[in-house]
């Protein structure tokens, strides 16, 4: 081939594959129904749309699927309400009225913060997609008055307090989107802090910050020891940044480019997964409690083979909270091959999850790792997760309409929520469990020890 | 001794220039001066070698509680300004043997720490280091040191210290020894329980203190409750060889100290519970693969000792130009 005429393929080739991954991922993730939620908040819940409307309509279950998965999903397992519900007579006796599915308390302590819902907003780091809509989702997170977390290396990237790109919030910015919208006794901030962002102290600089502090003394602050995540793990944080930004934080991370020397837009840039045995984490997560005895201290794992004995350090060392990030975890970047093959599916993480439980080991446990609507929350509660994190969800509803948009995906979701615990005859969350879950597979209601509903 | 809260007043620390010219402030800062040259005069008397400390460098300890650590530009790259001078202590007994220097430190403590009145941003710790040294050696040079220091005190400068009222007690070595599990046990017998593995929080700490009528120490602190230079026991991992003296009285932390981490594969194992990329530690660990020698040490705060000596409220009064976490001042 001629050179011009390699070059055309290539851009042609380019330009296909990019829309191939756009498309996949409209084909595979629920875009649309997360947008129309974002829209309409509980609106958005009845499947009408401008040809059907109520009265017109005749609806029922879906039965197809829209992708064959290749790996089991909580899509795998249903709900069974019961006829006979002793909980709804003891909430009757309670209310001395029936109750509604309005009568659902939904407040869960989730790893020392008080949240109105099962829910945090999963950790988002420092890629540009998260970054640049942090504000309005700091501020939707904190009026709906659930915690949020913040992901690595954003301080180190785009400055703690004074801006390293002018468009772009720095990360105290970030942090009061958040705190300075709560109000009530509801939410909490959860701060991570990578290899590369405990060269600069990140959280000496926040435990020490005097605009911080009257936070850490309400108990709102919590820092997370990011050990990997759902769609990379074993491996460290992945991003692009500008030949600028690369050449300063050189130092930091590694950049297979050296931005010295190669001249191109953007530069691979890669922090370290970071090592651990059980002695070193143990040590860690001790001095942790020693160097901030008022900051609650969080875990995030990736799916890996090993979560129970994680669970285990972490219930012994009373860890305020575990979340467990599975496999189909969003990512802003990450090679295909490490989506592809590396790590447990959620539900798999899930049964880790149950399995702690059987043990009698007390620590949260948060569940993410694509999971966007409320059966999802109210299924890993079942089985034995004390909240859920969704990530990409809020992503879409900040781009349909910034925090209001966050906001009405929330109410949406806090309305499937009610719905689906109060039909299974409860009206607390804590009172969720496995007997109200089937699956329709058999395997895997052999697995999770849960019955298989054609049996 | 039985105030709560140890916060200097509003305005005071702005207006040191005044407050050192007070005949009282002047006695403190000739004590002061008096419990340095004892110091000395203990410590020369014993063989060792007075250093200039560093004050910049690439690192610093790692392993204070909370605080930050002050970082300045260096011809374009990071510097910090010494949290403690621990890493060069261990450098520097690799070559004399008994050393020691009065090394001013900077930690940016958490605002927390403002009401103690047993923290300061900025402070002069004497930091000594023994090559060869066991912990329990390193022990009874502490105690030794403490014992003679106070001796002098009382001793030479009686009617100084007649000004503050005050009855000095810490002469009589050897102090009380007290394992970490001891002193937990204690505090949960007053219905103070400290979770395990964790330092004893500065209130708890307070109370223990108050519970003494001479210095002590806590030996055995477990594995993550302090620095990864304190040595781990090999027959008992997850035991450090390490301890705290104590002033009794309230007063709390005159000294920490231990046997040190010397080789290379356990300090870089160690490290990563600082959650750091080693990397970072690159001169520090380039010179335990080269090797160095097994060494104890420790490191007594100046201002603690002032304020423990003259019986003063807080830590505030034993400098003139005092630095408390937040506020601004000369």
């Amino acid at each position: 081939m001629s050179e011009p005429l390699t070059k055309l393929f290539m851009k042609v080739a380019s330009v296909r594959s990019a829309a191939a991954a756009g498309r996949t991922f409209l084909e595979s993730y629920p875009v649309d129904e997360i947008v129309q939620k974002a829209k309409y908040g509980k609106e958005a819940l009845y499947p009408f749309s401008d040809l059907d409307e109520y009265g017109r309509a005749l609806l029922g279950a879906d039965i197809s699927l829209k992708q064959a998965t290749r790996f089991s999903t909580l899509d795998e397992l249903v709900l069974l309400p019961p006829i006979f519900t002793p909980k709804r007579l003891e909430k009757m006796t309670d209310l001395g009225r029936e109750p509604y599915f309005s009568d659902v308390d939904l407040e869960t302590n989730i790893g020392g913060f008080r949240s109105r819902l099962p829910l945090t907003l999963a950790s988002m780091g420092s890629t540009e997609v998260a970054h640049s809509q942090s504000p309005h989702l700091g501020k939707g997170a904190a009026e709906a008055g659930i915690p949020m977390g913040l992901g690595e290396n954003i301080a180190t990237v785009w400055g703690y307090a004074t801006r390293q790109k002018a468009s772009m919030p720095t990360f105290k910015q970030r942090l009061f989107a958040y705190l300075d919208h709560l109000h009530g006794p509801h939410g909490g901030v959860v701060i991570q802090q990578s290899v590369e962002d405990a060269f600069d102290e990140l959280w000496n600089k926040v435990y020490t910050d005097p605009d911080v502090e009257p936070f850490v003394r309400k108990g709102l602050v919590a820092f997370e020891v990011k050990l990997g995540q759902g769609a990379k793990p074993g491996l460290g944080g992945e991003t692009k940044v500008s030949r600028e930004v690369a050449r300063e934080l050189k130092g930091k991370y590694y950049f297979p480019d050296d931005p010295d020397k190669v001249d191109q837009d953007l530069y691979e840039r890669h922090s370290a997964p970071g090592t651990f045995t059980e002695e070193i984490l143990r040590g860690q997560l001790r001095s942790l409690r020693n160097h901030f005895p008022r900051a609650r201290i969080w875990i995030k794992a990736g799916p890996f083979r090993d979560l129970l004995p994680l669970f285990r350090v972490a219930s012994q060392e009373r860890i305020d909270a575990v979340l467990v990030d599975g496999k189909e975890g969003g990512t802003g970047m990450s090679p295909v091959i490490a989506l592809k093959d590396l790590g447990l599916p959620t539900l798999a993480c899930l049964k880790r999850i149950n399995d702690a439980r059987i043990e009698g080991l007390r620590a949260p446990f948060v569940l993410s790792g694509r999971l966007f609507d409320g059966g999802h929350v109210v299924k890993a509660i079942a089985l034995g997760a004390s909240a859920v994190a969704f990530g990409r969800p809020f992503i879409l509803a900040v781009g349909v309409g910034g925090a209001k948009g966050v906001r009405n995906f929330l109410e949406a979701t806090e309305v499937e929520m009610r719905m689906l615990i109060s039909s299974l005859g409860k009206y607390r969350v804590g009172d969720v469990g496995q007997e109200d879950i089937g699956s329709l597979d058999r395997h895997l209601a052999d697995a999770l020890n849960v019955p298989f509903v054609y049996a | 001794m039985s105030e709560p809260d140890g916060s200097p007043p509003p305005d005071y620390l702005r207006t040191s220039y005044r407050h050192v010219r007070d005949p009282r402030m002047q006695k403190v800062l000739r004590v002061q001066a008096a419990l340095g040259s004892a110091i000395r005069e203990y410590l020369d008397g014993q063989g060792f070698t007075e250093l200039l400390p560093p004050i910049i460098g690439p690192v610093a300890d790692p392993g204070v509680r909370g605080a930050k650590q002050a970082t300045i530009n260096f011809y374009g790259r990071e510097y910090k300004v010494m949290s403690s001078a621990i890493l060069y202590k261990q450098m520097m007994a690799a070559s004399l043997g008994k050393i020691y220097f009065f090394s001013p430190n900077v930690r940016l403590e958490p605002l927390e720490t403002a009401s103690t009145g047993r923290h300061l941003v900025e402070f002069v710790q004497v930091d000594i280091e023994e090559a060869g040294a066991t912990y329990g050696d390193a022990m009874r040079r502490a105690e030794d040191l403490v014992a003679h220091v106070t001796g002098r005190a009382r001793g030479r400068l009686g009617k100084e210290l007649a000004a503050f009222e005050r009855r000095l007690n810490g002469g009589a070595a050897p102090y009380e020894r007290i394992t970490y599990d001891d002193a937990l046990r204690i505090l949960a017998d007053h219905g103070k329980e400290v979770p395990y593995g964790v330092e004893i929080p500065w209130s708890e700490e307070e109370f223990l203190s108050k519970q003494f009528h001479e210095p002590f120490f806590i030996y055995d602190y477990p594995r993550g409750s302090r620095g990864f230079y304190d040595r781990e026991h090999q027959d008992r991992p997850g035991i450090l060889k390490d301890f705290d003296l104590l002033y009794p009285e309230g007063y709390g932390e005159a000294i920490s100290g231990a046997e040190r981490e010397y080789e290379y594969a356990k300090v870089i194992a160690r490290l990563r519970e600082t959650g750091e990329n080693p990397s970072k530690y690159e001169w520090y660990l380039d010179m335990l693969r080269e090797g160095i020698p097994p060494s104890s040490g420790f490191g007594i705060g100046v201002e603690r000792l002032t304020r423990y000596v003259c019986g003063l409220k807080a830590v505030w009064e034993a400098r003139p130009y005092p630095k408390v976490a937040g506020v601004f001042s000369p």
